[in-house]
């Protein structure tokens, strides 16, 4: 029965954040919801928008555009919630829009350019370019690591 | 924050939303116990008679509030059950689907209310249910019906028997099976219950409890049939305590020679209203606050006390609290029972759909003496039950089609419980084709669900078989139960705080693994708010409420203070604390915690209720806060954290710079 978790692997779950398209492991992403009220929590980091009850677990949301250093945008009816698994962790990550599955050949992966500047670029692993369209693909543990935010985003 | 929120209508809305969430809850909970009554005449009576007090309920305090479109709603619900309690209809799949739509066409128009937003209209769902009313009954019907239901006194005491049938060869000779012995109880009687037992040689037995009249002749002819006959205890009021006598085994004996729990003799049994338990629960609850009382006044008078004495006041508190501490944990512990009481219902279920769907399945059952939380086991019989009809009528093959795939003709269903620390795991596998993920994907492009390319994996297969509205089978099929099936499984599983996942091979098998929390720490909490967020605070650690005026707070240098106990209480403002806005109200509440010098006053607008919560845990570090001890789920999936007061006044005392951190508007 094991023999079901290694399908899947070269396969991507693609999403944008302000107008970049990003790429995450398939088997890093648990399921994808629309995004429902979330409770806010007090004192938590700035990019965390709060938490919510996914498969009766309480998981923590980030907000992408917060992390990767953008402006907060309204949700719309593209916007969703990917809760993703890391080791133990269940993270929710809102994101402006998901929809696509592909298959990213290995080779098609690029080490990421020097010049990649931005928030982001200290969060992507790889860059490919499929149908000449690029997309980052995300190394999902520094998303969610947090003592590198902590030093980031609360200056003391 | 609406600008009517300091009238007394609004202070009304609150404790109406708070009352609409109890009763929304409960309907919840019942609907998913009256799902597997689909088609019977039997129907529990017990949830249909909550079920419509709560929709009873709901209208009427929805009129109150004159919210019409909840109060109509609720009133045809009632209309329906009405029908329903009578016996005058049978429980169809289209009712239930019309009964968990039109309860969840109330949450949401309850909810639109409460958001300030303009109701979704009820008039599909009521036209459904006015159908349904309809096909029923003329009304002259339905008015003698009633006259005939509210008869005093109609339900007078029928004996109770116990009968035992054991198998043999020679009696299903003479045509005498399981099934016509069924027959021949039914018809002269209710049977209240049917249990499958090894006798001490081995053999099966079948235990009937059966409610009937019955002559000496009737007695003599089924003795005749080998039936055994004994007098059962006679019913008793279902508020008492029932002292289970002899005749009654509380737990069947496991077929798996798993003896732990059947070595206790049955006379020894007690079984309790497990609302007994929790109002015993609720006592030691007021205990420790009656100890912490206690201590303070101790507290005060130490000074006066000579030091010999002292010792020993301080020697008999702190045996008071380790007897509290043992007291609680004992309590837990009788919660706690054998998941046996889940899988002795099921031989049943498989034998008969197993006849009904024509195949062969054989049940095994491991494990029945693990133990659970009482609690747990309720709101599990029903997600099991389900898997195990999922398991016969998606996953078991024909006996042609095992034949033809090379395996045995009889399929196998596995049922399991096993602990591990904290954590049951049951599991529920079977030796059929597999989920087949091409039908899976089909469907679910069909039900409109958003599907990945390619082979998915088994967690995705299985959110997509959880996705509301998803069922592989034709409606008809009343084996796979409704197509809300597995989504009522999963949500009934994360409302356990647990999880539940999936493992399939093409041709092999399935096998669903629910893994649960033994106990759920569950405690007795104040429902608070401030401004629109919503608090949970853990009884134990309050000592006392207060209200308090605004206007009436002291400014004593940077802190606010208010009398209390011929003393200065300093307030911390919940809001503040946490960047909320300011509080718009005149008269706040006033959590009291901790005492003497180091007492404080948690300042919230409202408590707006009381009510046992399950306590989640907030495991991961983005949200780890200092002062929030958990989460939890007041019934409406919105996650509602839950203080830590002890933490919040330690932090305090120790970083009185935070109580002004955000007094200048953080929030965002």
């Amino acid at each position: 029965m094991s023999d079901t978790r290694t399908l899947g692997i070269g396969s991507y779950i693609l999403f944008t954040v302000a107008g970049t398209t990003y790429a995450l492991r398939s088997g890093e992403v648990r399921h994808m919801e629309m995004i429902e009220d979330i409770t806010r929590v007090p004192n938590a980091p700035s990019f965390v928008d709060g938490v919510v009850f996914s498969r009766g677990q309480v998981v923590p949301v980030v907000n992408l555009r917060a992390r990767f250093g953008f402006e907060r945008a309204a949700h719309d009816l593209r916007s969703r919630l990917i809760v993703v698994q890391s080791a133990a962790r269940l993270v929710g990550l809102i994101v402006d829009s998901a929809r696509e599955f592909i298959n990213i050949p290995p080779d098609a992966v690029q080490p990421p350019h020097e010049a990649l500047a931005g928030m982001s670029g200290r969060y992507v692993e790889g860059i490919a370019s499929i149908g000449g369209r690029l997309i980052l693909v995300i190394d999902l543990s520094r998303i969610l690591d947090f003592a590198e935010t902590l030093s980031v985003d609360l200056p003391s | 924050m609406t600008e009517d929120n300091a009238t007394p209508f609004s202070d009304f809305l609150d404790d109406y939303f708070a009352e609409c969430d109890e009763h929304l809850m409960g309907v919840r909970r019942l609907m998913l116990a009256l799902e597997v009554s689909v088609g019977r005449a039997d129907i529990d009576r017990g949830v249909l008679d909550e079920l419509f007090r709560h929709f009873h309920s709901l209208k009427g305090i929805s009129g109150m509030v004159e919210l019409r479109p909840a109060e109509d709603l609720a009133h045809h619900l009632e209309d329906y059950l009405r029908v329903l309690r009578r016996g005058e209809a049978i429980l169809t799949a289209e009712g239930v689907d019309a009964l968990f739509d039109g309860a969840q066409m109330l949450e949401q128009v309850i909810g639109a209310r409460r958001a300030g937003t303009a109701p979704p209209s009820i008039d599909a769902v009521v036209g459904r249910i006015v159908h349904l009313v309809a096909m029923v009954a003329s009304p002259e019907e339905r008015a003698s019906a009633k006259a005939a239901s509210t008869l005093p006194g109609a339900a007078p005491l029928v004996p109770r028997w116990r009968c035992t049938f054991v198998p043999s060869a020679e009696l299903v000779a003479r045509g005498i099976g399981v099934d016509a012995v069924r027959k021949r109880l039914s018809s002269a009687g209710e049977i209240l219950n049917a249990v499958p037992r090894v006798t001490d040689d081995g053999a099966i037995a079948f235990e009937f409890d059966l409610a009937a009249r019955l002559d000496d002749r009737t007695i003599a002819s089924w003795r005749d049939e080998g039936i055994t006959i004994e007098r059962a205890a006679p019913p008793v009021d279902s508020d008492e305590t029932r002292v289970v006598t002899p005749a009654v085994p509380a737990v069947a004996p496991p077929v798996d020679g798993d003896l732990s729990s059947a070595s206790v003799a049955p006379s020894h049994v007690v079984r309790v209203d497990l609302a007994r338990l929790d109002d015993l629960m609720r006592n030691v609850g007021d205990l420790v606050i009656s100890r912490a009382r206690l201590a303070d006044t101790l507290a005060r008078v130490e000074k006066s006390i000579p030091a010999g004495e002292w010792r020993a006041i301080q020697e008999n508190a702190v045996a008071i609290d380790r007897q509290l501490r043992t007291l609680r944990e004992g309590i837990m512990r009788v919660r706690l029972v054998p998941v046996g009481e889940i899988f002795r219902r099921m031989p049943f279920v498989v034998r008969d759909l197993a006849r009904e769907t024509g195949k062969r399945v054989r049940l095994e059952l491991r494990g029945q003496g693990t133990e659970i939380d009482k609690f747990l086991i309720e709101r599990m019989m029903d997600p099991i039950l389900h898997l195990v009809r999922n398991a016969i009528s998606h996953g078991i093959e024909t006996v042609e089609e095992r034949v033809a795939a090379g395996k045995r003709p009889e399929g196998t269903i596995v049922l399991s419980a096993a602990t591990a620390g904290d954590i049951v795991r049951m599991e529920i596998s079977d030796d059929g084709r597999g989920v087949d993920a091409e039908a899976v994907i089909a469907r679910a492009k069909a039900a409109g669900l958003q599907v990945p390319q390619g082979t998915p994996e088994a967690n995705h297969l299985l959110s997509l078989l959880c996705a509301p509205g998803f069922s592989t089978r034709d409606e008809s099929d009343r084996a796979s139960g409704r197509g809300v099936g597995m989504a009522v499984v999963q949500s009934a599983v994360e409302e356990l705080s647990g999880s539940l996942s999936l493992e399939t091979t093409p041709g092999a098998g399935t096998r669903f693994i629910l893994e649960l929390p033994v106990t759920l720490a569950i405690t007795d909490a104040l429902i608070a708010t401030v401004g629109s967020e919503t608090f949970a605070v853990p009884q134990a650690s309050v000592r006392e409420v207060i209200e308090v005026a605004v206007s009436e707070l002291l400014q004593v240098e940077r802190n606010e203070m208010t009398p209390y106990r011929g003393a200065a209480l300093p307030i911390v403002r919940l809001g503040r604390l946490f960047g909320l806005p300011d509080t718009t109200r005149d008269r706040v509440h006033v959590f009291v915690v901790g005492a003497g010098a180091a007492g404080l006053g948690i300042a919230v607008d409202r408590i707006v209720g009381q009510r046992e919560i399950v306590v989640r845990a907030i495991a991961d570090s983005l949200v780890r806060v200092e002062g929030i001890s958990g989460a939890t789920d007041l019934g409406d999936g919105h996650v509602v954290l839950i203080l830590d007061p002890a933490v919040l006044a330690r932090q305090l005392r120790e970083r009185p710079d935070r109580l002004f951190v955000a007094a200048s508007g953080a929030g965002r």
